[in-house]
């Protein structure tokens, strides 16, 4: 007995050791390049690096004087808010008909909203650059805000879609002998049985849509549409040449927001991610 | 309260017929049971009857109004699943006043109607729950108390006690017969378990691939089957069913022989019920193949040539396994029934 409980108790520290080495693989980057970001210029290019660094809040000072971190933030929430209520409002009854109505062609067109997603951006990126010219979008929030929805609204169908594929046909049965209508039963029945599936959805396409670059950097040709992602690659720290502390600040408050969504809804999301996976 | 009037209904999918020319008269009050194996076309039988589905050909009557175009919503029917199909975010309460918003009842009844509801099936101390957090004999009864809060004309049971466990199923039998009984109305049960079928029925509707096999009482159905099929499915265990042939009144098949009509000849086969053979006699010989002792009852299986034969013997028979046995039948409880299966004679 004692020789099993011993080895269980190897293997269990085995698990561990192999599982925190991981995890420091993945968050001492991130920790020290949130030192960076709170170190000296000096202490940054050195011969020999310097492990515990003087704290100074120089950068800080930097991006707050000298950088409209404020407005690219802005724009950011705004666009990327605005367009995952656009994927929902537009997705939900979308996903709730390919879902459960029985219709012809249902099958392909559910493929063909999802095989939009399957060309590169870079194709269309002509194109809606000339469409968003000739209705005057072009440098505006708003201008993101439809194209992030548009890049994103198959993604988000299909999740949902996956989701409500498995919620037994019985609840709406029961609904509809109980005398509801469809729309009742998207509403009260539907939308609450698949709601870890719409804030997976949705966290999904806020993500994409923070870190979109390439028609971020087409439609805002000057800062007044500047999303962070598109800011921070345009930042170099003004005529001191490049500062290696403010742009590690600025990449780390970028990347913030997303970390704390995705901490806060984890359980929902890995469930998401492997439904997606088996069912899409 | 309502009658329900099914003619002539067909259903099928694409080249696959699941309900073939049924015709069906269901009284008011009537607690009608429809009793098949798994694919015989009863649950769409009754998805017909919600509006849950439509049929191909043919009208359904409810209360003498025609409901082929008219939505399941708008259908004075309740239904029960065999799921429960509790809806999950919403308390047992919120779900068993669901249908009490949906159809515009008054909102100063609704308290009244819901613990009445909830009452008739002891769920009173679970309202404020979510149904996660309630056993499955309690969801079932939540989804029960679900269908009775509005009073519809009609319930649909779709196998609603087929997730219990044995104990629970006895129980919830005689709470659903009690309460079909109390509030008198039209009643459709669909189930493949005959006990759950004879014990609740009025009238019982035997199933198969989609055509009625036989409609009568369970005492009807039990005593004068109309085939092979009703008379091998009703019954624990079913009838005895011995191919053999039948000659100048006389049946006979490899170890078994019985007097039989004068008027029978040829491929013939024999059924004859367990609890109407007696060990010792001359009218069937064979080798013990088991002895399945249950207390009140000895449960006794002879093999003959080319069959096995069951027995409801004495609480008291015991035989060793292998030794010859000789079988009577009580030649007044025979029944006889032809190559097509129909019963051609007997009783």
């Amino acid at each position: 007995m004692a020789s099993v409980r011993k080895s269980g108790g190897e293997n269990l520290l085995v698990r561990y050791i192999i599982l925190v080495s991981w995890a420091l693989v993945c968050v001492v980057p991130i920790l020290w390049f949130l030192t960076i970001g709170f170190r000296p210029r000096t202490e940054i290019i050195v011969p020999e690096p310097i492990y515990w660094p003087t704290w100074s809040l120089d950068a800080w000072r930097l991006l707050v004087s000298d950088w409209p971190i404020a407005l690219y933030l802005r724009n950011s929430i705004l666009a990327v808010a605005g367009s995952v209520v656009i994927d929902l409002v537009l997705a939900i009854p979308a996903a709730f008909a390919l879902a459960r109505y029985e219709f012809k062609g249902r099958e392909d067109i559910g493929f063909y909203i999802l095989s939009t997603r399957m060309m590169a951006p870079a194709i269309v990126a002509v194109p809606i650059f000339f469409l968003f010219k000739n209705i005057g979008l072009l440098d505006s929030v708003w201008a993101l805000m439809l194209i992030y929805a548009a890049i994103n609204l198959s993604l988000v169908t299909w999740i949902i879609r996956s989701y409500m594929l498995d919620i037994p046909k019985e609840l709406e049965d029961a609904a509809r002998t109980d005398g509801a209508s469809d729309l009742t039963i998207l509403r009260e029945i539907m939308i609450p049985a698949c709601l870890p599936g719409i804030i997976t959805a949705a966290v999904i396409a806020a993500i994409f849509a923070i870190n979109e670059f390439l028609f971020t950097l087409l439609i805002a040709s000057t800062s007044k549409a500047y999303t962070m992602s598109v800011a921070l690659a345009n930042f170099t720290g003004g005529s001191d040449g490049v500062i290696y502390n403010a742009i590690a600040l600025v990449s780390f408050i970028a990347f913030a927001p997303i970390l704390i969504l995705v901490i806060l809804i984890q359980k929902h999301l890995s469930r998401g991610l492997t439904m997606g996976a088996v069912k899409g | 309260m309502a009658s329900i009037l099914l003619k002539n209904i067909v259903k099928s999918f694409g080249s696959f017929v699941g309900v073939q020319d049924m015709n069906l008269d269901i009284v008011d009050e009537e607690f009608l049971v429809l009793l098949g194996p798994s694919g015989c076309g009863k649950t769409t039988t009754m998805r017909m009857i919600a509006g849950l589905e439509h049929p191909t050909e043919g009208e359904i009557r409810i209360g003498g109004e025609l409901m082929n175009d008219i939505d399941a919503r708008d259908r004075d029917v309740a239904m029960v699943f065999q799921g429960y199909a509790l809806y999950p975010n919403m308390s047992i309460y919120e779900n068993i006043r669901f249908p009490l918003r949906m159809r515009q009842v008054p909102k100063a009844q609704h308290d009244e109607r819901i613990r009445r509801a909830a009452e008739m099936v002891e769920l009173g101390p679970f309202l404020e729950r979510k149904p996660g957090a309630l056993s499955g004999g309690q969801r079932q009864r939540a989804a029960l108390a679900r269908a009775i809060v509005r009073q519809p004309q009609v319930f649909l049971m779709d196998e609603p006690l087929s997730n219990l466990d044995a104990k629970l199923r006895a129980s919830m039998r005689v709470q659903i017969k009690h309460m079909q009984r109390e509030l008198k109305v039209t009643t459709v049960y669909v189930t493949h378990d005959q006990i759950e079928a004879m014990t609740l029925a009025d009238r019982i509707v035997i199933m198969n691939k989609g055509v009625i096999q036989q409609i009568g009482t369970p005492d009807d159905i039990y005593s004068n089957p109309a085939n092979t099929f009703v008379a091998g499915f009703i019954g624990s265990p079913p009838m005895n069913l011995i191919a053999g042939t039948a000659q100048n009144g006389t049946f006979s098949a490899a170890g078994a022989r019985v007097p039989c009509p004068a008027n029978l000849s040829g491929n013939i086969t024999l059924g004859i019920r367990p609890e109407d053979c007696l060990v010792g006699g001359d009218n069937l010989q064979g080798l013990v193949y088991g002895v399945e002792p249950t207390g009140d009852i000895t449960y006794l299986t002879v093999r003959t040539a080319n069959k096995t034969v069951e027995i409801k013997a004495g609480r008291e028979f015991r035989a060793p396994i292998d030794s010859a046995i000789a079988v009577g039948f009580d030649t007044s409880r025979l029944y006889f029934f032809g190559e097509d299966g129909a019963r051609v004679g007997g009783n």
